[in-house]
């Protein structure tokens, strides 16, 4: 493999996991939103009730 | 029943996913000219695609809200989740595309960044609807939804802009991928193939994330109107 053929390879393999771990990272903070609203929510409904 | 078909969606979608990658990576061959550096495509275009696909799901949303606001509450709200979840997915995908450009660029052109149409624009309509989710992160009032519905509105009018940059002006960026002309487009089959199988698990996945930000917005809206209830019943 020459020296233009490794780059390429790591600027693709740069490429696949930066596009993962910011799709990935959105998924996890929309479980973090999520389970907080989940949280904050239930104490009131009991109240209420 | 419903969280059954959310689960088995999310299955195929994952499914999806991991066969496009390897579509894009073992079966679609090397470009002649870009050799692997080019496998970078089949993940800038898709999302590119997608996020102006939720970008012109935001505008809806938005124009939604103008028209209920004042005479259709629900379907109001309705419509400010869906303007809401399609800026911020939207934004989510715009990132992908303005990462991994460079990424492309830097192996295709020997640089990282130059301000032509085609990239200016992108950047453009990124700051838009980063400016808009910061207005509803930040700001206060009963103004707010009207303000990031108009917002959202003229953020969606730089798309077209977008797609039609590298038709209007010379740009160093390549023809478009679809109805560029005879020179553009993706003539080998397995790379065809590769590329539409990633558009499709791409869309899939976005319609997921987009189907449960809306979701989350959703029940935001159902807590902050029952807040509201009981603070007018206290």
């Amino acid at each position: 493999m020459d020296q233009r053929a490794i780059l390429d390879h790591q600027f693709v393999i740069a490429a696949y996991a930066i596009t993962w771990a910011i799709q990935l990272g959105y998924l996890a903070w929309l479980g973090l939103k999520w389970r907080a609203q989940q949280r904050n929510a239930r104490p009131k409904g009991r109240a209420t009730r | 029943m419903k969280k059954l078909a959310i689960s088995l969606y999310a299955v195929v979608t994952v499914a999806l996913l991991g066969w496009a990658w390897y579509q894009a990576i073992y079966v679609a061959p090397d470009e002649q000219t870009m050799h692997e550096a080019q496998r970078i495509f089949y993940y800038h275009v898709p999302s590119a695609m997608v996020a102006f696909l939720f970008f012109a799901i935001s505008l809806a949303g938005s124009v939604g809200y103008l028209a209920f606001r004042r005479n259709r509450a629900e379907w109001a709200q309705i419509s400010d989740a869906w303007a809401l979840a399609g800026a911020e997915v939207g934004v989510v995908f715009c990132t992908v595309v303005l990462i991994t450009g460079p990424l492309w660029g830097r192996r295709a052109w020997g640089i990282w960044w130059t301000w032509d149409a085609r990239l200016t624009t992108t950047l453009v309509l990124w700051l838009i609807y980063v400016s808009y989710l910061l207005l509803r992160r930040f700001a206060a009032g009963p103004q707010v939804q009207t303000l990031a519905a108009v917002l959202g509105i003229f953020g969606a009018l730089d798309v077209p802009i977008v797609y039609m940059s590298n038709r209007w002006w010379r740009t160093q960026h390549p023809a478009p991928v679809f109805g560029g002309g005879s020179d553009s487009g993706v003539k080998d089959p397995a790379m065809l193939a590769a590329f539409g199988w990633n558009v499709l698990a791409w869309l899939a996945w976005g319609l997921l994330i987009l189907a449960l930000r809306y979701h989350v917005e959703r029940h935001h809206q159902k807590i902050a109107a029952q807040d509201a209830q009981d603070a007018l019943d206290a």
